[in-house]
């Protein structure tokens, strides 16, 4: 059999086994393990275990746990519900304004969390329920919800951005900064989103009653923006110490999920209760988070065995004859389509290693090219059958939301991911303007 | 379920609830070096050689005696559009069949463990580092979570056949 019949073969097994409902790692694993068997017979029965030992090795991973655990402070601790209320009552004026408050919320969650979990739970739990009763479009706030906590990947702390920067040997630096405008170019264009359609359709979005509005004294208003401040401390203080080079990215880490904890001290909120959940939640996710990258590394080792990646280059360059952008936009299609079926962490670990070579033989930056690709992964992420946030938000959402609902809410949102996506393709200098402007180029 | 099978499933997540229990605490250990490095290098000057290694280590040890709790608490992400739709118990039948491939792998994991040790007892293997830590420890531990997490699947795998049964262990 060739090489490319075989990754073939993988893959629709992988696709096949998937759709049994059995966890994802298992599957990956699987059939990485037994391919290699297959192929390779007993001298590769030790490529499972060094893959566990390559996730030893990649040392930016020990930033997942600590930003994930900031993630969940954030949200155990009840310091979301307030910074919730908070967006509710300075928006709450503004047609759909609890809906633009919801993004604005998304972008101070995504702050402080490395993954789009703890956003999800956060607006599953804290806004949606508070949007619903408020009398707006289910769709349309699930919709919200969705896109906005798809942002935690895209905006630093970011732990698919560091992921990336492994595979790519970027600066991890670098590629949180080029994240940062493209990242609030989407909240803006989300919100400029809600903002018409709200205009159009006001039953979709009922604003704040006059009286409830008043009832809400400037002093309180004013002590609610307190509620943000903490938050923005803890990002600031996190993001300076690793931009001025005074900690390492690791280092970094574990600071901002020691200065969460001390805000969630320092509100008065820290209970044992508060700790136990945190640090529970935070062992299940990372556990899910790297045991799926340890299968996808045993996974991506065997066609890494097999060279595959010089039959992608070979396909795509000489075969197809495509030009470089051709190529760009077909790399960038197949992530999408591909996170449609495949979990989005194995998406990066199994493809990424594939396309990035050929990024830099196509001469293409490869900062720029992670801002994109962390796009597209958002774009899978709540794209159905298979995307993380769909995944979770099934579990968290409450019952009145179907899953149609959720399937049907993501539409507008993904052509407006689509179209920032092609905005920072035609411009790249939106991702780049920042990282150039740092390291002063 | 016969009496020997319902005790194992006992036990088997007693243990792993205890082991997963400690390894959730480690990421306090975890964050006290890194923090200890940190402050003896920023404030004193005083790089600390063996927190880089050190911190891999717990990582590692975090994860995998880890996964047979996280495995218990269902934490694990699924493809779930089909099976979704699915009632509990032909939920437990398909789970019950597709579970032996993660034991598949787990064994492979397992058997490339144990053999990975052998060798690093064998030769003393080391990292090329100043600190040059012995690599057998940390590989003691890393196969070990991959044990526990290969019985807690087996135990799934109990649980999923009793459920499909119609008779679930509690």
């Amino acid at each position: 059999m060739s090489s490319e019949l075989i990754t073939l073969f993988m893959f629709a097994t992988l696709m096949l086994l998937l759709l049994t409902g059995q966890r994802v790692f298992g599957v990956i694993g699987f059939v990485g393990s037994a391919a290699a068997l297959l192929l390779w017979g007993q001298g590769s029965s030790e490529l499972p275990f060094n893959a566990a030992f390559q996730v030893l090795n990649w040392y930016p991973l020990i930033t997942v746990p600590f930003f994930i655990f900031m993630g969940y402070m954030l949200s155990e601790s009840g310091i979301a519900g307030s910074l919730y209320r908070m967006f509710h009552v300075w928006f709450g004026p503004v047609r759909g304004g609890l809906a633009l408050g919801t993004i604005g919320l998304m972008v101070v969650i995504s702050a402080m969390n490395g993954l789009s979990v703890a956003g999800m739970a956060i607006g599953a739990t804290v806004a949606l329920p508070e949007l619903l009763r408020r009398g707006y479009d289910k769709v349309m706030v699930t919709g919200v919800v969705q896109a906005g906590s798809s942002l935690g990947i895209l905006i630093p702390p970011s732990v698919v951005l560091v992921l990336y920067a492994m595979i790519a040997r970027q600066p991890v630096l670098q590629l949180w900064l080029a994240g940062i405008v493209p990242g609030l170019l989407m909240a803006t264009v989300f919100c400029i989103y809600i903002y018409v359609r709200c205009r159009l359709q006001p039953e979709l979005a009922p604003a704040l009653p006059v009286e409830e509005r008043r009832s809400i004294s400037r002093r309180e208003k004013l002590l609610l923006l307190r509620a943000g401040f903490l938050p923005l401390m803890v990002f600031g203080t996190m993001m300076g110490l690793f931009l001025t080079g005074v900690t390492s990215l690791v280092e970094s880490s574990a600071v901002g999920a020691l200065l969460a904890t001390a805000a969630a001290l320092f509100s008065r909120r820290l209970s044992w209760t508060v700790m136990e959940e945190t640090t529970r939640k935070t062992l299940a996710i990372s556990c899910m988070f790297l045991w799926i990258i340890l299968a996808a590394l045993c996974f991506g080792a065997v066609y890494d065995g097999l060279g595959a990646v010089r039959a992608i280059e070979t396909l795509l360059l000489h075969t197809f004859e495509l030009d470089p952008w051709g190529i760009l936009i077909l790399m960038l299609l197949s992530f999408v389509v591909m996170g449609m079926f495949l979990d989005d962490t194995a998406m990066l670990v199994i493809v990424a290693p594939l396309y990035i070579p050929l990024v830099r033989t196509l001469g293409f930056d490869l900062i720029w090219f992670g801002v994109l690709y962390t796009i597209a992964c958002q774009i899978a992420y709540i794209t159905p059958p298979f995307g993380y946030n769909l995944f979770l938000m099934r579990a968290m959402a409450p019952p009145e939301i179907s899953l149609g609902d959720i399937y049907r809410s993501i539409t507008p949102f993904v052509v407006l991911m689509v179209i920032s996506l092609a905005l920072i393709m035609v411009f790249p200098q939106i991702a780049l303007w920042l990282p150039n402007l740092y390291s002063g180029r | 379920m016969p009496r020997p099978i319902r005790a194992y499933v006992h036990y088997v997540d007693l243990v792993n609830r205890k082991i997963g229990r400690f390894a959730m605490l480690l990421i306090f250990v975890l964050a006290a070096i890194l923090l200890y490095s940190t402050l003896s290098r920023v404030a004193f000057g005083v790089p600390v050689n063996w927190v880089l290694e050190m911190s891999q280590f717990l990582l590692s040890a975090y994860y995998l005696l880890g996964g047979a709790y996280s495995l218990q608490l269902d934490s694990h992400v699924r493809m779930d559009l089909l099976y979704n739709r699915l009632s509990p118990q032909k939920r437990a039948v398909t789970d019950a069949i597709t579970i032996l491939f993660v034991i598949f792998f787990l064994v492979v994991l397992f058997r490339g463990g144990v053999s990975s040790t052998e060798y690093a007892i064998t030769y003393n293997q080391k990292n090329y580092t100043s600190w040059a830590p012995p690599l057998w420890p940390i590989k003691i531990v890393m196969t070990f979570g991959i044990f526990m997490m290969l019985l807690q699947a087996i135990s799934s795998f109990f649980k999923d056949v009793a459920m499909a049964r119609g008779k679930p262990i509690t």
